[in-house]
């Protein structure tokens, strides 16, 4: 079974170990670490986290669109690794994905 | 709140004018959350101090933490209430609190009114597995001991959901629903049993609104814009109504109290309406009796909704209170003459036009929310968060802020609102990091939750 190496970026560069068969999200709560999540099954964006770098499969993601997945928006309660990777994670990563479409984007 | 128990009676009042005759309330439980803020840690159950003799008043004095993350605390309901009152035997003493993100229910005993505490837990898996539901929302008690929960969702996401029964013992009984054809979302409901109805409305499938509001979704026909009428025994729905391009997205729907009546309302959210039913030589009849125009906000390319997202009526059916959760304001109307509601008072608790003023020093941030209006009908409680992306795309700084829990004072001879500058509940000062409010009732029952068969 392979597993990667995945980078937290912003949680001082936390270096987690993930199997191919599991979730990140799985893996991050099986290491003790607290992300956010919601549905857990891909619909929601409350896990939703920035692929810096790396490669992930997450073919199950239902709830992010086109253009944010052009953006490198990943949901972590479905998304599995497929090379070592580097994320962003937790609202700070979140914040492009809730634009009020009232109000002008600047 | 005391409720006066003689050897006869069950939970609630006899009648919607007895529950006005009962002792104010003096606890307030409010649902609190922290999904999609940034700190991670459980939602829970928060007990407010509401009596204002007591040293404690105006604070949250207990919270009860749920065993898991990432539920979304939203709304919640009584095992039982006023349609109960003739069975001595029964009393009002569980919640049962879902989340609506993570599917889970919750079971909370409340026979430590200021302390309650977690009694059972249905795990997402099992309703999903009986029931193919998801996205848990409004509870209704139905007089016989089971309690009654509309479902957003099924086990993908999609709509149209449908109704989870569940029995005395809180254990799974099933789908409510025997006839569905036409519902195409599910949101909230309410019956009148007198009349054999159930009323319910459609808000969206959990794919389209958990992520977030997006026009496209609008315009693509994922939000909803019908009213269901229900007949309450064959649990068949007998009637739909498309209320168009000026109903979209109807959310909360009120019958009068009096059991007699056939009269209620609902308000379209994004269409930002409110619209009034009756039934009338047996059809149900809906017509449009308020609306609130959207507002052009210099720089923004289109007027802005007001999002009407919670409204409710006095336990003696004379006044109608709404919120405006992007406009910031809430509004009391005369409902004396159904059909032409009469605005008679209105107060701005923050919103996106920047009327606001502060309470206690506080900036009111986010706009008024939910509402809860106490049973003499002279304390309406109000708070700010909507749901959670909605939050994180409309008012992010309520991230960083918290929510407010606050208390208007209602003219009920007169009319009018005026915000009770001795009460301010601050959710950002929460001991685990700033907080969302959300859905508000009491131990002895509340303007929402009380039925009378
Ligand atoms: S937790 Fe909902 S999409 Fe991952």
């Amino acid at each position: 079974m392979s597993t990667y190496r995945v980078e937290m970026v912003n949680r001082d560069g936390q270096v987690l170990v993930v199997s191919a068969e599991q979730s990140i999200l799985a893996a991050a709560e099986a290491a003790g670490i607290a992300l956010p999540f919601g549905c857990r099954y891909g619909v929601c964006i409350t896990c939703a986290a920035r692929l810096i770098a790396g490669k992930v499969e997450h073919s199950r993601t239902v709830a992010l669109k086109p253009e944010q997945l052009a953006a490198d928006f990943v949901l972590l309660c479905v998304a599995h690794l497929r090379s070592d990777s580097r994320l962003q994670v937790g609202l700070e990563s979140q914040w492009e994905l809730y634009r009020n479409p009232w109000r002008p984007t600047i | 709140m005391t409720q006066t128990h003689t050897p006869c009676c069950g939970p609630g009042y006899a009648s919607p004018e007895a529950a006005m005759r009962a002792d104010s309330e003096k606890l307030l439980y409010t649902t609190a959350l922290y999904v999609g803020s940034d700190v991670q840690a459980p939602d829970y159950l928060a007990t407010v101090d509401v009596d204002p003799q007591s040293p404690a008043y105006s604070r949250v004095i207990h919270r009860l933490p749920m065993p898991y993350l990432g539920d979304e605390l939203h709304h919640f309901g009584w095992n039982a209430c006023s349609s109960c009152h003739g069975d001595p035997g029964r009393s009002r003493r569980f919640l049962i609190l879902p989340g609506i993100r993570s599917s889970r229910i919750y079971i909370v005993d409340t026979e430590e009114a200021r302390a309650p505490r977690l009694h059972k837990v249905l795990e997402p898996e099992e309703i999903k597995a009986k029931t193919n539901l998801t996205a848990p929302h409004t509870v209704h008690c139905l007089a016989d001991g089971q309690v009654m929960i509309s479902m957003l969702g099924d086990g993908e996401g999609q709509g149209p959901g449908g109704f989870l029964l569940l029995d005395e013992r809180f254990e799974i009984a099933g789908r409510w629903e025997n006839q569905a054809d036409g519902m195409r979302f599910n949101y909230d409901f309410w019956y009148q049993p007198r009349h054999n109805v159930m009323v319910s409305s459609e808000w969206g499938a959990p794919r389209t609104f958990y992520p977030g509001f997006d026009l496209a979704d609008v315009a693509a026909g994922r939000y909803g814009r019908r009213i269901h009428f229900w007949d309450w025994q064959q649990r068949a729905l007998v009637q739909s109504v498309d209320l168009g391009e000026e109903g979209l997205i109807p959310l909360e729907l009120r019958f009068l109290h009096n059991p007699e009546s056939t009269r209620g309302f609902v308000a379209a959210a994004l269409s930002s309406n409110l619209w009034h039913w009756s039934r009338q030589n047996g059809d149900w009849q809906i017509q449009k009796v308020v609306d609130v125009p959207a507002v052009e906000v210099e720089g923004w390319p289109i007027p802005v909704p007001s999002l009407i997202t919670d409204q409710l009526i006095s336990m003696d059916d004379r006044y109608l209170y709404f919120s405006n959760w992007l406009h910031g304001d809430l509004r009391q109307y005369d409902i004396g003459d159904p059909l032409h509601p009469k605005l008679t008072g209105q107060v701005w608790c923050g919103g996106l036009l920047g009327k606001s003023g502060q309470v206690q020093g506080h900036t009111l941030r986010g706009g008024p929310q939910m509402l809860q209006l106490s049973l003499d009908g002279k304390r309406l409680y109000v708070t700010n968060s909507l749901f959670s992306t909605w939050d994180n795309q409309f008012y992010p700084d309520l991230n960083a802020a918290g929510s407010y829990l606050l208390q208007i004072d209602c003219d009920t001879e007169r009319g009018g609102l005026a915000i009770n500058a001795d009460f301010y509940v601050d959710f950002g000062k929460e001991p685990e990091g700033p907080a969302r409010a959300h859905e508000m009732r009491y131990p002895g029952g509340d303007c929402t939750s009380d039925i009378w068969i």
